[in-house]
């Protein structure tokens, strides 16, 4: 069997805010069909870590290419990494989705236009064919009788529901998920679990950034636990569930497992 | 350079003493209208209906004229009217400061009247109903619940409309009153240096209205009960009977 | 009575041609003064947000300057001040001095300036009013800054912003009374002339007012239906 080709190559990230080092040199390799689950406490950086992925935080130090595309940070004179070309940066987010924790779909916009809006404008692709697809997805995400409703008159597990339709339509290579469900009521968790699921057993790539330690265990392939800004320990979920995991996130589990 | 500063020097000496009559026009028509507008706001929330077309005829009117129209409707129209040119308020409509005053009284009651219209709305029912409900009625609910709520909302937009008038007392100078304004206009009329003029005169609008919102900004933080320091003093075992 | 329905007829004595002249020039004036005033509130907030330092305080003495003083000193300050400027500027360049600058560029400019100071407030506190998140959503996906600002700023931009705006409107509408003290025969000069040559002030500034009652009220239902188509998506 080959090994599936990387989506996405991380190396050494580092990132600081102030005097406070939150990312201290991580790297991951995502390759095409993996679920990544970040897991970490607070503070940990696993947020900063998947937003520094897609260039909405710029790294000091490390290098991200996602395929074969190296991500455009050069040093500036004071020795800062930084973003040298704002439009290849754009054009390497277009591999790339994300879907948030506070949802951010745009609110003067329907269901429906939220999730045609960037493969219209950014992809500029042929309007018939988007909406079949946007139609389709959100036929896939349960919210097919919304389509004309805004943002507003949704409940919040419904919005998560058309962000992440928005985030598939413009059929990403990679997702990257930040805690989508930390903002819901546990009614509506298990319906976007659910939903990411299914995603998942599509062949999906994603990482996803999560307290929701079921559905590392279930889902993912693969399961990274962040510490203090470093890889603590990484390895398939059979393994870090199991009795040889390694103490520091054994203990990060317990008041969840009590 | 030494004959510049002079000019700028002699300038402001001459601006400086038209403050008075700049001051004397707002305080005199900042007062009026606030208690007009008192008097509106009462009338907006009256059961009978007259009062109440009356507070919105006067609102509309006044708000959707320009201050400089009803400035010379008083000023030169009533100067038309025989009663009055020959009666006993000619004495008072002759005068173009009384004039612009009550111009302004009218003009910015009708503004200031919204803004305590829109506090009076936003005053908590609950702080009512409690007042109410502990047997407070009429006046003494006004005076103890009502009010003290409805000016601390007020407060900031009711600073703004200050500022409002004192720029508003400036046009006192197109029916001759030599204010700030009236005054600077004379001398770039004469001396035709506009940038010198028009800077005097601009530092000492922009140096009164420092002072006035800085003292409505203090007022604001005395009356905020959000941010006042909790008391520290113990509560004395026996209270003072309330006079 | 009679005496007074020619006064105001289309008649050979009639001021009504004149009247009605004025009214539209204190709408092309105002109209003007809110283009200009817009125009230079876009650049100022930009100033404000994301200009360099010098620039950005640059913009916020404009702002403090412009709404501190009152609008009659800042039409004095062109009126007397814009003819020397244009003379002194041919001088240093040799061009043909171009004389007076029109009363309606004056007046337009005067008002547009302050108008300017007002609505670069107002596009700041609508900027600043759209939550983070939405930019992030927009980047996220790709979206150009150009995009970005079309397609989710602008929007919901305009919802907090129309309002305001429409204030501002108000304001200017009113403003471009006090450009009559330059000469420029908008309403409020037309009537001022004809309240002086037929010695009828109140009949003249009366039905003055009435026009002014007329643009305000019209432009302010106008508003209200703007400001309520973009605001279609807020209602939940």
């Amino acid at each position: 069997m080959t090994v599936p080709p990387p989506v996405l190559t991380a190396t050494n990230i580092r990132k600081s805010f102030g005097d406070r080092e939150v990312l201290a040199g991580i790297s991951l390799e995502a390759r095409e069909g993996e679920v990544i689950s970040i897991l970490g406490g607070s503070g940990s950086g696993k947020s900063t870590f998947l937003r520094c992925l897609n260039l909405l935080e710029v790294p000091d130090e490390g290098q991200i290419a996602i395929g074969d595309v190296q991500a455009p940070l050069t040093r500036n004179r004071h020795g800062r990494l930084e973003v040298s070309d704002g439009r290849a940066a754009a054009r390497l987010r277009t591999q790339t989705a994300m879907v948030f924790q506070g949802f951010n779909l745009w609110p003067h916009l329907t269901v429906l236009q939220n999730v045609m809006e960037a493969p219209l404008r950014v992809h500029r692709r042929d309007r018939d064919e988007v909406l079949a697809t946007a139609r389709s997805l959100l036929e896939r995400v349960g919210m097919a009788g919304f389509h004309a409703a805004y943002p507003k008159r949704l409940s919040g597990g419904q919005q998560q529901r058309v962000a992440i339709a928005r985030a598939l339509a413009t059929n990403p290579k990679l997702v990257l998920f930040d805690e989508p469900t930390s903002a819901l009521d546990p009614e509506r968790v298990r319906e976007v679990l659910a939903l990411m699921r299914s995603l998942a057993e599509e062949g999906r790539t994603m990482i996803v950034v999560t307290h929701e330690m079921a559905f590392a265990r279930d889902v993912s392939s693969r399961v990274v636990h962040l510490m203090n800004g470093r890889v603590e320990s990484s390895g398939p979920p059979a393994h870090m569930f199991g009795p040889d995991a390694s103490p520091a996130f054994r203990a990060f589990l317990s008041p969840a497992a009590l | 350079m030494g004959e510049h500063l002079t000019f700028i020097g002699s300038v402001t000496a001459q601006l400086v003493r038209a403050v008075p009559v700049t001051l004397l026009i707002l305080a005199v028509s900042g007062v009026c209208a606030t208690v007009l507008a008192t008097g509106l706001t009462a009338m907006s929330v009256a059961r009978s209906p007259l009062p109440r077309l009356i507070q919105r005829t006067w609102t509309f009117l006044f708000r959707g004229t320009p201050l400089i129209l009803q400035i010379f409707m008083i000023y030169y129209g009533f100067a038309m009217v025989p009663w009055i040119r020959h009666g006993l308020l000619w004495a008072a409509f002759r005068d173009p400061v009384f004039c612009t005053c009550l111009a302004m009284t009218c003009c910015c009651s009708a503004y200031i009247a919204e803004i305590f219209r829109g506090a009076l709305a936003a005053v908590p029912r609950g702080e009512i109903e409690a007042g109410r409900a502990c047997g407070m009625t009429g006046f003494l609910l006004l005076r103890r619940v009502i009010a003290p709520s409805l000016i601390r909302i007020a407060l900031p937009s009711y600073s703004n409309e200050i500022i409002m008038m004192t720029k508003s007392t400036s046009l006192a100078s197109t029916i001759t009153v030599l204010d700030i304004t009236g005054v600077a206009q004379q001398v770039i009329a004469h001396s035709y240096r506009t940038l010198d003029v028009f800077c005097a005169a601009a530092a000492l609008y922009l140096l009164i209205n420092a002072t006035l919102s800085t003292l409505l900004t203090a007022l604001e933080r005395r009356l905020d009960v959000d941010r006042a320091p909790t008391p520290l003093a113990p509560i004395p075992p026996t209270l003072e009977p309330l006079s | 009575m009679m005496d007074d329905l020619t006064l105001l007829g289309f008649g050979p004595d009639g001021w009504a041609p004149l009247l009605l002249k004025g009214c539209l020039l204190t709408l092309a004036v105002s109209a003007t003064s809110m283009a200009i005033g817009t125009v230079l509130g876009v650049l100022l907030a930009w100033a404000r947000l994301k200009g360099p330092g010098w620039l950005r305080r640059t913009a916020l003495v404009y702002g403090v300057v412009l709404r501190g003083v009152p609008e009659l000193l800042v039409i004095l300050l062109l009126y007397f001040g814009l003819p020397s400027l244009i003379l002194s500027l041919s001088e240093t360049f040799g061009w043909e001095a171009p004389g007076l600058p029109p009363p309606f560029l004056v007046g337009s400019l005067s008002v547009g300036l302050v108008s300017a100071a007002y609505q670069a407030e107002i596009f700041r506190g609508g900027v600043g009013a759209i939550p983070r998140g939405q930019f992030e959503a927009a980047r996220a996906m790709g979206f150009s800054d150009l995009l970005c600002f079309h397609r989710i700023v602008l929007p919901q931009v305009a919802r907090v912003v129309l309002p305001a705006l429409g204030n501002v409107w108000q304001f200017n509408l009113k403003d471009s009374a006090l450009i009559a003290v330059t000469g420029l025969s908008e309403l409020m000069r037309t009537s001022l002339v004809a309240a002086g040559s037929t010695r009828h002030p109140f009949l003249f500034f009366g039905v003055a007012m009435a026009l002014y009652l007329v643009l305000t009220t019209l432009s302010s239902t106008a508003f209200h239906y703007g400001g309520r188509y973009s605001n279609r998506w807020d209602r939940g």
